[in-house]
């Protein structure tokens, strides 16, 4: 008999690049298993529905959402990209969280012009406003800083 | 109104405490305490400043707490061995005691909480170590935060809880602390007034006295 499932909406801090999917799933999965083992990850069966615009939808078993909240709330990196999620919305249908995505705003971002700061060059991107991130041009090193605008006006 | 009760801005990490104050106000948070900066308020969040003392000098320590206790600042210093722990727990001034997830099992006892209790001193919860470690190290601190909230069912001691974000990366919601916080057995009521127990910290309730 199929068992109930429910969808969680997540949101990805920093919302740029998107995470390959597949990669996204494995680190779910290591979270999860990191934190409950093996066993509770089999009964849970976490796996990613989709992953695009700044928002990712996953599924667990009924009864397993708060477990997986926790995983997620400790899950730091995809592959070697520092990454956040933040649980945005639970539903027992993928039809209502997706109807819920359509109805957020898409993050629009702006690029400004290169910043020498530091001795170092970095591209700089706005969005939401104020928020302002810098990435390292480079190929070893990609420090990425958070700023805002009210920074930048005074760097 | 909850509070964060340590991030740690640019220089020290990848954020500026402009957008630590942003993201924590976005996640929910009405305040941030932060170590080295000026009191203030960005978007809606209001900064405190706060001092923390590193040293494992008890005299030096004690010297330090004198030093900062009516300056503004919060004073936060870091946990040491049984000794160290009850002489500093004694001192006026001093608002709270964190990283008590690294030191040895015994070296914050029954005497200890009752004393933080006392002097109305509060323990920090430093989540960092339960969302980055993993294996044994997680194993131990969430072992370790187990006997604290041992001690603080019996002792009623205060808490504070500390994301200790380097970046927005790190930090995490109130909703998210909770989460986190049932991991060791924390209740809902507990970590709500954890959350909120660095207000008290910078305005402490008075007893009221009645004129005869």
């Amino acid at each position: 008999m199929r068992e109930k499932r429910r969808y969680l909406l997540l949101r990805i801090d920093p919302p740029t690049p998107d995470p390959d999917p597949k990669d996204l799933y494995f680190s779910v999965l290591d979270s999860v298993t990191s934190l409950y083992g093996d066993a509770e990850a089999a009964r849970m069966m976490p796996v990613v529905i989709s992953c695009g615009s700044g928002y990712a939808v996953v599924r667990c078993i009924r009864g397993y959402e708060e477990k997986l909240r926790i995983a997620i709330v400790t899950l730091t990196s995809v592959t070697e990209r520092r990454i956040a999620l933040h649980a945005v919305a639970t539903s027992g249908t993928l039809l209502a969280l997706r109807r819920r995505v359509s109805g957020l705003s898409p993050v629009r971002f702006e690029t400004i012009s290169p910043l020498h700061f530091r001795d170092r060059e970095y591209t700089a991107r706005r969005y939401q406003g104020q928020k302002v991130d810098l990435q390292e041009k480079g190929i070893n090193r990609q420090e990425l800083l958070f700023l805002t605008q009210d920074d930048l006006e005074g760097l | 109104m909850e509070t964060d009760a340590c991030i740690h801005p640019y220089p020290v990490g990848t954020a500026s405490v402009r957008r630590m104050a942003m993201e924590a106000g976005a996640l929910g948070f009405g305040s941030i305490v932060v170590p080295g900066e000026v009191a203030g308020v960005y978007h809606g969040v209001r900064i405190i400043p706060a001092v923390i003392i590193s040293e494992t000098d008890l005299r030096r320590v004690i010297g330090q707490i004198r030093r900062h206790s009516n300056s503004g600042n919060l004073v936060f210093v870091d946990a040491g061995d049984n000794g160290f722990n009850r002489a500093v727990l004694a001192q006026k001034g001093l608002n709270a005691i964190r990283c008590l997830h690294q030191i040895p099992k015994k070296a914050f006892d029954h005497i200890s909480a009752r004393l933080a209790y006392e002097n109305s001193i509060a323990v920090e919860i430093d989540l960092y170590p339960l969302i980055h470690e993993k294996g044994i190290f997680r194993q131990r601190v969430l072992n370790r935060y187990n006997d604290l909230m041992r001690l603080h069912s019996r002792y009623q001691f205060p808490l504070i809880l500390s994301s200790n974000a380097f970046s927005v990366l790190d930090l995490r919601s109130p909703d998210e602390i909770r989460l986190l916080c049932s991991l060791f057995g924390m209740e809902k009521d507990d970590t709500n007034w954890a959350l909120q127990t660095v207000s008290t910290l910078i305005s402490p309730v008075e007893s009221v006295m009645v004129a005869p």
